[in-house]
């Protein structure tokens, strides 16, 4: 360790020696990784957003639940205080006529005109239930057993499809990812690989002069992880742009969906980004040093 | 600290360099390892210095069993020894002090040590005017003892030399020598294989290796020996 520390300076020197002496080649490694990782960056932006937005779904989730002809509404009243006892429910509040009758006006809009035709309130008194959409389907089943409700009108197959969108987005999400993290091992481990082979010469003269692998091998995946890290500073570079200017525009042309706050979710995507990217290049350097231990 | 016994190296293409030698190497021994060309000198040193492995017979270098198989051992030895290349193997873009203080960087000495030690060794040399100066840029007999710098400034307790004086004028070949020589003072073992027979050839006090297709004989001259 000791040994370590008193070579920390030369490591580094090193290591800027191994990048400086293939420029070109590992300018290239460079901004081919940032673009990958940029490619990784907006897939977790998506991946974020699409979470945001089934969580506030989430939060949404309501059904409706209508009362059979014959009851009163001292029944509906005390119906309403069973269905707040169900696991699942978060809230749950009776509506009556009047009330249900203001909700669609409103939710029509100007097409409420179309109300005035109806000589009485055509709208039943119901609760509204607030619920937590995993426990959509034992919450259902258990309010249509209670006695003195109808029926349970829900809103799963809209919450179901748009589960099913982000699932999907997570699915291509890890895919990715994966694809991602291969790519950029394959490109640190090569490029290591090259940089071994420029310098095998001087390898072989630290073994046989005593120097552990380590020692050999630890400019190499200093270099290998700064030059990924160098690939995520510029994926972060180019996220952080698109994301100032075009995040805003996108969530205005959807302003009816509850993005996240874009600050928020570029310093955390961009900080992300930068991270995986030195755990990449720390990986990927591990695989091309590999060749330092066969040749040895 | 060197101890050979009925050892021989035959390459993997059939040649046979070395034909059962034994030798026995001493601490603060001075030894020359003499011989033409393609006798097997320089297979000798790389059989000492861990760069090839006996084919038969049993070696031991330093308390270490050298054969193949046991590298990382072999590794951890090669730290207490100054090796000096035939050819050089210096490392090119790096300066000469650079150069000297890349062969102790690992052994836990710390940097203001090391490179006081580094320039001291390259000015035992004679060449305290070339500490700055790239290895690439030096001229052959001075990148020489640039590799011997090297290899003395890690104090080592084994100094196996690969004709050291091979491009060296005849002063500074016997300044490298004497040089070399003052090692045995503090118990280090020095061997040394030279073309270089009358730079040494009157030397008291060395044991005399002379190899032959492979075979060698053995002088021993002076008193500790």
């Amino acid at each position: 360790m000791k040994t370590f520390f008193y070579n920390i300076g030369y490591f580094l020197l090193e290591a800027s020696r191994t990048i400086r002496f293939n420029s070109l080649s590992n300018l290239f490694s460079v901004i081919g990784t940032g673009l990958i990782l940029f490619l990784l960056g907006m897939v977790l932006t998506g991946w974020s957003v699409g979470n945001q937005l089934v969580q506030a779904l989430e939060k949404e989730a309501e059904v409706s639940a209508y009362f059979k002809d014959d009851i009163s509404e001292e029944q509906a009243l005390d119906l309403v205080n069973t269905i707040q006892t169900i696991d699942g429910v978060q809230k749950a509040g009776y509506i009556d006529q009047t009330a249900a009758y203001e909700e669609n006006k409103n939710m029509l809009g100007k097409e409420a005109d179309i109300l005035k035709l109806f000589e009485d309130n055509p709208f039943e008194a119901y609760i509204d239930v607030r619920i937590n959409l995993n426990d959509m389907d034992a919450v259902i089943a258990k309010m249509s057993k209670l006695e003195g409700i109808e029926y349970v009108r829900d809103n799963r197959e809209i919450l179901n499809q748009l589960k099913g969108i982000v699932n999907a987005l997570k699915i291509i999400g890890v895919l990715i990812a994966l694809a991602v993290g291969v790519t950029t091992l394959i490109i640190i481990s090569h490029m290591i690989r090259q940089g071994i082979y420029n310098n095998k010469d001087q390898i072989n003269t630290l073994w046989l002069l005593g120097a552990p692998n380590g020692f050999v091998g630890f400019p190499f995946i200093l270099a290998g992880t700064l030059l990924t890290l160098l690939g995520g500073a510029l994926a972060a570079g180019l996220l952080s742009i698109l994301m100032t200017k075009g995040y805003d525009q996108l969530s205005g042309y959807l302003m009816f969906l509850p993005f996240p706050p874009m600050e928020e979710l570029r310093d955390k995507v961009c900080l992300l980004i930068i991270i995986i990217s030195a755990g990449l290049g720390f990986v990927g350097s591990l695989f091309g040093i590999t060749s330092i231990r066969k040749s040895n | 600290m060197i101890e050979a016994k009925d050892v021989s190296l035959i390459y993997q293409d059939g040649t046979v360099a070395l034909k059962n030698i034994n030798i026995e190497i001493k601490p603060g021994e001075m030894v020359y390892i003499t011989g033409p060309s393609g006798s097997g000198k320089t297979s000798l040193l790389k059989l000492l210095m861990g760069m090839e492995y006996p084919t038969s017979g049993s070696l031991k270098v330093l308390g270490q069993t050298m054969k193949r198989g046991k590298g990382g051992r072999v590794r951890k030895l090669r730290k207490r020894i100054g090796p000096i290349f035939q050819e050089f193997k210096l490392i090119e873009r790096r300066t000469a002090l650079e150069n000297v203080m890349m062969g102790m960087r690992f052994l836990g000495i710390s940097p203001r040590k090391m490179k006081a030690e580094a320039i001291s060794a390259l000015k035992r040399v004679g060449l305290e005017h070339k500490i700055k100066a790239k290895v690439d840029h030096l001229s052959w007999g001075e990148a020489q003892r640039v590799a011997i710098a090297r290899a003395v400034a890690r104090k080592p307790v084994l100094l196996l030399a690969d004709e050291p004086t091979g491009n060296l004028d005849q002063d500074n070949a016997l300044n490298i020598l004497h040089i070399l020589n003052s090692f045995c003072d503090s118990n280090t073992a020095v061997v040394i294989t030279t073309h270089a027979t009358h730079l040494i050839e009157n030397q008291e006090n060395a044991t005399y290796i002379r190899v032959k297709q492979g075979e060698i004989s053995i002088e021993r001259r002076g008193q500790s020996l």
